[in-house]
């Protein structure tokens, strides 16, 4: 599609009698613009109304790498770190409260995926999964099990614990093959 | 594709593999762990008969009920038009069971 921009572009140039190069580059400037838009993440809460619909976006197809595996693997004890900042940072002095931790959780899983992207792996998708609890008699058992291929794909998890609450954190990395 | 996943459909079929594995007991320590296995491997085993090119992450907490709150959060940074996720809620009188489950496209 930017080749027929550019084609137009030189044609409407050639016609007004000037070949700059300036019209080729404006062209080729949409590109970058472009992939940024390949990045965008909605948020979604189980209690209000989906908004996946909102903003009609055209499919975009990633191309074929022809290698075999990633360049960069996913950073499994980077990822903890942050984990391990972030659930500290926000949650040290907390006691739990219903309105509070609600919030919470949503804060938290939306500011770990940002550090998460702030590192950009290439072509990894990054799914996070938060839950914060009270801290009472009760027993509780986590478990996640995953189909995926165990040679790019892996995940990263955190716990955290402090005299009212409990926090568990998970990050998964899946390569996009 | 995500729209299929995200429908009715995984909802169904993930309470009926909770239901088979928790459905009428009552909640029991020693056979947690087991419980989170079965459920999260059946799951996964009815979902990868549909065939369907996705890699799924299956997430599954179960809790005791003692009046103590719970909340659960996740983002993702995906391709929103072919990958989709879905939770599933359950309990019964003695404890509750989350089950979250993410699909991601593969390319063909």
């Amino acid at each position: 599609m930017s080749d027929l921009a550019k084609e137009k572009a030189a044609r409407l140039l050639k016609k007004r009698g000037s070949l700059s190069s300036l019209g080729s580059h404006d062209v080729r400037t949409k590109e970058p613009a472009w992939k940024a838009k390949d990045s965008i993440s909605t948020v979604s809460y189980i209690d209000e109304p989906g908004h996946h619909d909102d903003i009609p976006r055209p499919a975009m197809q990633m191309e074929n790498t022809y290698q075999l595996g990633p360049t960069k693997r996913f950073p499994v004890l980077t990822v903890q770190d942050i984990l391990k900042d972030v659930l500290a940072s926000y949650l040290q002095e907390e006691k739990y409260e219903p309105e509070l931790c609600r919030q919470m959780t949503k804060t938290i899983s939306e500011v770990v995926k940002a550090r998460v992207k702030d590192m950009m792996i290439p072509r990894y998708k990054v799914i996070v999964v938060i839950s914060i609890g009270q801290l009472t008699d009760q027993n509780m058992r986590m478990g996640s099990r995953c189909l995926w291929d165990a040679a790019s794909d892996t995940f990263s998890s955190h716990t955290f614990k402090n005299s009212s609450l409990f926090a568990v954190a998970n990050v998964y990395g899946v390569y996009f093959e | 594709m995500e729209e299929y996943h995200s429908g009715d459909e995984v909802f169904m079929v993930v309470k009926q593999c909770i239901e088979g594995v928790i459905g009428g007991v009552d909640y029991n320590q020693n056979n947690v762990n087991q419980w989170t296995a079965r459920i999260v491997e059946h799951s996964l085993t009815q979902l990868v008969k549909q065939g369907k090119p996705f890699k799924y992450i299956v997430n599954c907490a179960v809790m005791q009920k003692s009046g103590a709150g719970l909340h659960t959060a996740n983002s993702c940074y995906w391709d929103t038009t072919t990958d989709g996720s879905c939770t599933v809620r359950w309990e019964n009188r003695t404890m509750y069971c989350v089950v979250g489950v993410f699909a991601v496209a593969i390319a063909l």
